[in-house]
């Protein structure tokens, strides 16, 4: 029988981009601070899945980066929300509220 | 002991040991495999080695310069394998699949490669093949570099003294490997281009306020300043090492002390010429060419003569090679003579040509006209 962590593998690889939304929308992070905060939960995760998706997004106009210069190393691309990036975070949270909503209310008599 | 390789991640070199290395390239072929058909695959590709470099970054330190297997595996470990359908859920654990590689292997064999050396080329050259050998060198047209030799040639003749000693000292390309190393791989000068090219502009269209511009750029020529310091560093010590000098030619050392002090009695008696009677030993200078620019222009001559003897007596050092006790002697030796002639010859100058006498008691007075000269023309600006 899969474990429950198993079941939910894909599912949390879908939230993934929901997330990465939530992480941008606070503050201008750059990739490290993106899998520092997401290390202590369910999501932790690597560089090798965070780079490639980052980049779809960009290409779908979900976020933009800047180049900032770091006293340890190579310059560093800090990734912020466009304005469609906003939106999109806006309407998954609405939704995610829905889903959450349902998952409490179904069965319940 | 463990053989070291080194690479070039997002235009920095990065010594590492032979397994790390074989790990690191299997990694990024993997993952150029994998991005295949990816619209962002290059984009993605350079952020994974840029990571990747942090991370190397961060283990070094000016005590320890290479990344050992172990540290290579982990950080690879650390940076997961690359999941080339985001979104969908992959097949988990699936690593190391390799499709084909040969993309990766292009992107590999950029930091792989022998080591470009200088030589003399014979083939197609003019005299003995020197500036041909520099022209495959740094990769630009052999025209170019003759000219230059010729331009030197005019100052004074240190392109002629700089070409003799080149001849001399630099060895001909003979054998296929060495002929393929005169014009062969990377090189700095072309590291210097692919890195303009790649990493400066493509991160200039990125910084959206110019304080951040500014300040990468500032970042940027210090970079340039440390690798050309580095290139004039390897320079020097691969002259050192290759010069035929045999033991006991460090006796030469006085020789060599005479002819640098030589040169830079007439540096000296060139530039009092030159404040004293706005001319260099009787040469005017152009109306409009104001005096500090030719003080500048005789300074750097100086410099361009007093490098290769500055050189020759490094590779005399060296040759020296043992007793170890010889060195200081010999040092000894080499700057008595060389204080003896800077002062022998001060003192004909100023002896014997009233012009200078007159150009040392009233050198203060010239300083400062050159400073108004100079102040005058910033102003004007």
């Amino acid at each position: 029988m899969m474990s429950v962590n198993e079941k939910f593998s894909a599912i949390r690889k879908g939230l993934l981009e929901f997330l990465l939304l939530q992480i941008i929308a606070a503050e201008k992070v750059y990739v490290a601070d993106i899998l520092k905060q997401l290390s202590a939960t369910e999501f932790a995760t690597q560089e090798g899945t965070l780079y490639p998706l980052l980049s779809k997004m960009r290409r779908e106009g979900l976020l933009d980066y800047e180049w900032k210069e770091s006293e340890a190393g190579p310059p560093r691309k800090y990734y912020e929300l466009t304005a469609k990036g906003r939106e999109q975070l806006r309407e998954t949270l609405e939704y995610w509220g829905k889903i959450n909503g349902t998952v409490k209310n179904l069965g319940q008599k | 002991m463990n053989k070291v390789i080194t690479i070039n991640l997002d235009g920095n070199a990065y010594q590492l040991e032979e397994g790390g290395y074989d790990a690191l390239r299997a990694y990024l072929e993997t993952a150029a495999a994998r991005l295949q058909g990816n619209p962002d695959r290059d984009e993605i590709l350079s952020d994974i080695e840029r990571a990747i470099a942090e991370k190397f970054h961060a283990l070094l330190a000016s005590h320890k310069t290479v990344v050992v297997t172990k540290e290579a595996a982990a950080v690879l470990a650390e940076m997961g394998p690359i999941e080339a359908d985001p979104g969908e859920a992959a097949a988990p654990g699936a690593r190391g699949a390799s499709g084909d590689g040969a993309a990766g292997e292009e992107r590999a064999a950029r930091s792989g490669g022998t080591p470009r050396r200088l030589y003399r080329i014979h083939e197609g050259a003019m005299i003995a093949g020197v500036c041909n050998g520099i022209a495959a060198y740094v990769n630009v047209d052999p025209t170019l570099v003759r000219l230059a030799f010729v331009v030197l040639t005019m100052l004074w003749g240190t392109g002629l003294l700089v070409y003799v000693m080149m001849a001399i000292v630099v060895p001909e390309a003979r054998s296929p490997e060495e002929k393929a190393a005169a014009s062969g791989d990377p090189s700095t000068a072309q590291e210097f281009i692919r890195r303009a090219k790649e990493g400066y502009y493509e991160a200039m269209k990125g910084f959206p306020d110019r304080k951040a511009r500014r300040e990468w750029k500032r970042r940027f020529k210090r970079d340039m300043r440390a690798n050309a310091d580095q290139w004039r560093q390897n320079w020097h010590c691969y002259w050192a090492e290759h010069a035929p000098f045999h033991p006991g030619m460090g006796y030469a050392l006085p020789l060599l002390s005479l002819l640098h002090g030589g040169a830079k009695v007439l540096w000296i008696c060139a530039l009092i010429s030159l404040l004293a009677t706005g001319a260099v030993f009787g040469l005017g200078l152009p109306a409009n060419v104001p005096v500090w620019v030719a003080a500048l222009v005789l300074f750097i001559a100086y410099g361009i003569v007093a490098c290769p003897l500055k050189v020759a007596r490094h590779a005399c050092y060296r040759g020296l090679g043992r007793p170890r006790w010889a060195w200081p002697v010999v040092f000894l030796l080499d700057a008595v003579v060389w204080l003896a002639v800077v002062a022998a010859l001060l003192w004909l100058a100023v002896h014997y040509f009233p012009e200078l006498r007159e150009a040392v008691r009233s050198f203060p007075s010239l300083a400062h006209q050159a400073a108004d000269d100079i102040r005058v023309w910033w102003n004007g600006k």
